[in-house]
């Protein structure tokens, strides 16, 4: 799974018809800092909430399929979540010592 | 399967149903020399791995469905473990984390091993382990 964000809606009347009532989404991969990365891609919202300008976590490949109400859609990327919030944990500062235990 | 460090967690109330309840980790791939090999993973945690630590990733659904015993889960990437040590063949491409080269430089030990523990060494490694991974688990409960 990845981060990604929701960019854009995607409106096609003529689906295959596994996809009939499955909203599609443009997102943005992001890397870990947030920053986008590679290219956009339209993703199947499998949670029905997200929407343009939220920070999703999507997976890819035949995962993507198994998230939808029915798995056998011809759906590659899906989105599974809405991110609250990326917490670090700690970063390089935790080096060999227990005070990961702080954190919030 | 991948090596990875943590380094961070993923915060989400609303997901896939078969997600509730599942700890999400941010995990930055590794070589096996123990440097970053560029990007990512948001893995499922299937041990209790905690912050810092460098951990066996496995990518490939079918497994990774087994592993948490969710036939039907859209999961793909989970942590199935967490690594003591790599040893390879030294060379001056073997490098090691930054944390790990002060434990390294301590113990003395040659360029050929990668030492992960966060241990002064290894009597504390496994000690030093359980505290972080119990109290990383207890705080990822705040968001179910």
């Amino acid at each position: 799974m990845q981060l990604a964000r929701v960019i854009g809606t995607v409106v096609a009347t003529v689906k295959t018809p596994g996809l009939q009532g499955v909203k599609l989404l443009v997102i943005q991969p992001l890397d870990r800092h947030q920053q986008p990365v590679g290219s956009q891609l339209v993703a199947a919202d499998a949670v029905h909430m997200a929407g343009p300008g939220e920070l999703v976590y999507f997976v890819a490949a035949r995962e993507a399929a198994l998230a939808m109400p029915d798995p056998f859609v011809p759906v590659d990327h899906a989105i599974v979540g809405i991110v609250d919030a990326v917490a670090p944990l700690a970063g390089d500062e935790i080096a060999g010592d227990e005070s990961a235990g702080g954190e919030p | 399967m991948k090596l990875a460090r943590v380094v961070g967690t993923v915060i989400s109330t609303i997901n896939a149903p078969d997600l509730d309840s599942r700890s999400l980790l941010l995990c930055d791939l590794l070589d096996p020399s123990g440097r970053p090999a560029g990007g990512y993973l948001i893995a499922v945690d299937s041990v209790g791995a905690g912050a810092g630590e460098t951990v066996l990733l496995l990518d490939e659904g079918n497994s990774a469905r087994q592993v948490l015993a969710a036939p039907g889960a859209p999961i793909r990437t989970v942590i199935v473990g967490i690594v003591d040590e790599v040893t390879g063949p030294p060379g001056p491409a073997t490098s090691l984390p930054a944390r790990a080269a002060g434990a390294e430089a301590a113990d003395g030990q040659g360029p050929g091993s990668v030492r992960t523990s966060r241990g002064p060494g290894p009597g504390s490694r496994r000690g030093g382990r359980a505290s972080p991974s119990g109290s990383a688990r207890g705080s990822r409960r705040e968001p179910a």
